[in-house]
């Protein structure tokens, strides 16, 4: 696949849960190479579409095709095996486990040895064995946690479990990352770091990413594409200039004065 | 060395050899609490079948000899004289992980996300149904469980520790059946395999990852089903292994299943979640409790052993109800 084709696209997605419209009637794609943004106030759907897309939630309605092929009600675990991978905005890191090896379960669907190998340590399963450390030995350098390798992520402070999360995350070498906030909670320093480290991996990893994010200035910078939601509803979907100006948008973010006036001059006088 | 010194030394060596035994119980609750939060009530039963299994396998019985004869008219009981003792373990293994996907595929799978209690509940209907089950299979007698381990006490300990107390000192050695000691190696073995294998394979570090979290483990691409086939089938060789120890001292019958009621003060010191845990709780209660009744039982009149381990384990309760090693409990309001 090369950049620019349609790697993953939505169409007319509608979800719900009970009375709850979370989703509705939501199309677009996102194209091999690109960062791709989701942005919207809270509660608009922006997760519920990145945990429709990993197979989290099923949609009522609607189609997900990947790779150009439709996709079937498949289990998460089929899903990432299919090539996505995804981070959590509350971070789902194996707390007690290492850095070293919470990055290295990112390398588990790429792992072929049988059981038998993998008792008896011989053969496919111990040269498997090191040619993923290898590769993850590679991302650790790449973001820059070499110091922490042996240390439990439960004990890291927020903003490096991010990091962790992200590398596990890219080493399951996938065709598709999707970062759900990956900058919340960070200072501004850390924010930068994450821009740096999102930007170095599309150029040189070559990945695709959806991601969700509330910093509109990292959005703006960051991304090729934004999708706006609002209310379970898209509300625009364009190159960032011209999201950036678009009404419906400004109106979903500052929110918008609608007819009854009179409560919201009630607001302000209160 | 006084004599009194070395019989404590000699209690507090065969509590540590008890406590093993304990320990290789408790092990298969945790490793199965670990990866889906269930409590196994039937782990003790499964000691007890997987003893059941081999020695079936070992004597050449046909299965389900009783139920067979009854329907037809027949009159089998063997079908040979008996298996090597390295087959019957390699096809009680089998049996053990066949009893796994089963219980996968007919109990687990119908009860994802539905609260511990239900999936505990679920266990002690498996308990009573694996408990009827190995009677249909093999019959209700207790059965003599013998795969070649020296066993009995070991002379040559004896002198070695008689020469230690003064020539005058009416000293007569120390006791230690060679069983205990060869029990304690093999589970000393088999937790260390263990130990290595959930640390440098794929299988053990996604047996890790799910024990850690479900939906972090499914977001890497591991399905939740195969690790539990695997982490039951685990459970089910550590409970042969505990079976061969407890039915080739005691002979296998039903009660051994009781085994399993011995593992709950373990696990409520060392905590339901952690490997090492298991392992120390176990030890301290083997010790403590040959200790205990050494040392305080003669003032009481004796029979300590029957209670000690859960007075503890109430003590225990009441100021650290983690247990030593499990995770703390903090409630965020």
């Amino acid at each position: 696949m090369t950049a620019g084709d349609i790697l993953l696209s939505v169409k007319n997605i509608s979800l719900s849960f009970g009375g709850v419209q979370a989703l509705s009637d939501i199309s677009g794609d996102i194209r091999s190479g690109e960062i791709r943004a989701i942005i919207g106030p809270n509660g608009a759907g922006k997760s519920s579409m990145l945990n429709v897309i990993n197979g989290f939630y099923h949609p009522q309605q609607g189609e997900v095709w990947f790779c150009g092929e439709k996709r079937g009600a498949l289990k998460p675990f089929e899903i990432a095996r299919q090539g996505i991978a995804r981070t959590f905005q509350n971070i789902a890191l194996f707390k007690g486990m290492s850095t070293l090896d919470n990055i290295m379960t990112g390398r588990i669907t790429r792992m072929r040895a049988n059981l038998f190998q993998q008792a008896l340590w011989k053969g496919k399963a111990e040269r498997e064995e090191i040619e993923h450390r290898e590769r993850v030995e590679h991302i650790i350098d790449f973001l820059e946690i070499q110091s922490i390798r042996k240390t439990p992520v439960g004990k890291l402070p927020y903003g490096l479990q991010k990091r962790v999360e992200l590398g596990r995350a890219l080493a399951a070498d996938a065709k598709l990352l999707l970062l759900d906030e990956p900058m919340a909670g960070m200072n501004l320093e850390e924010k930068e770091d994450m821009c740096r480290f999102i930007i170095d991996v599309n150029a040189q990893f070559g990945a695709t990413i959806a991601l969700i994010e509330h910093d509109m200035g990292v959005v703006m910078d960051l991304a090729d594409r934004v999708m706006v939601l609002d209310y379970g509803r898209k509300i625009a979907d364009d190159v960032p200039e011209v999201v950036r100006n678009d009404q419906t948008v400004i109106d979903a973010y500052l929110g918008v004065v609608h007819e009854t006036a009179d409560d919201s001059n009630a607001a302000v006088e209160s | 060395m006084s004599p009194d010194f070395l019989n404590t030394i000699e209690v507090i060596v065969n509590g540590l050899m008890t406590g093993v035994m304990y320990s290789l119980v408790a092990l298969g609750f945790v490793l199965i609490f670990k990866a889906s939060g269930i409590f196994n009530y039937a782990q003790g039963v499964m000691a007890l079948f997987a003893a059941l299994t081999l020695v079936g396998f070992q004597t050449g019985q046909v299965p389900f000899a009783h139920l067979i004869n009854a329907v037809f008219g027949s009159d089998y009981h063997h079908w040979s004289s008996g298996i090597n003792n390295f087959a019957a373990i390699v096809l009680t293994v089998l049996v053990m992980i066949v009893f796994a996907y089963l219980v996968e595929r007919l109990v687990l799978r119908h009860l994802i996300n539905q609260p511990p209690i239900i999936l505990f509940m679920a266990t002690i209907g498996l308990a009573f149904f694996l408990e009827g089950l190995g009677d249909l299979m093999w019959g209700a007698d207790i059965k003599v469980l013998d795969i070649g381990l020296p066993s009995g006490g070991s002379l040559w300990w004896e002198e070695v520790t008689r020469a230690w107390a003064a020539d005058n000192s009416r000293y007569f050695g120390m006791y230690i059946d060679v069983l205990d000691v060869w029990a304690s190696g093999i589970a000393v073995a088999l937790v260390a395999a263990l130990t290595l294998f959930s640390q440098y394979t794929r299988t053990g570090r996604a047996l890790r990852a799910v024990a850690d979290d479900h939906q972090a483990a499914l977001t890497v691409g591991i399905s939740l089903r195969v690790i539990w086939v695997i982490v039951w089938s685990i459970a089910g060789m550590v409970a042969l292994v505990a079976g061969i120890m407890w039915g080739a001292k005691s002979g296998v019958q039903f009660s051994l299943s009781l085994i399993a009621l011995k593992a709950l003060p373990v696990l409520i010191l060392g905590g339901f979640t952690s490997i090492p845990g298991a392992i120390i709780g176990g030890l301290i209660i083997g010790v403590g409790e040959k200790l205990f009744e050494f040392t305080i039982g003669p003032l009481i009149g004796g029979a300590t052993e029957n209670w000690f381990a859960y007075v503890l384990a109430l003590i225990f309760l009441m100021f650290r109800p983690q247990g030593l090693f499990g995770e703390r409990i903090i409630e965020r309001v």
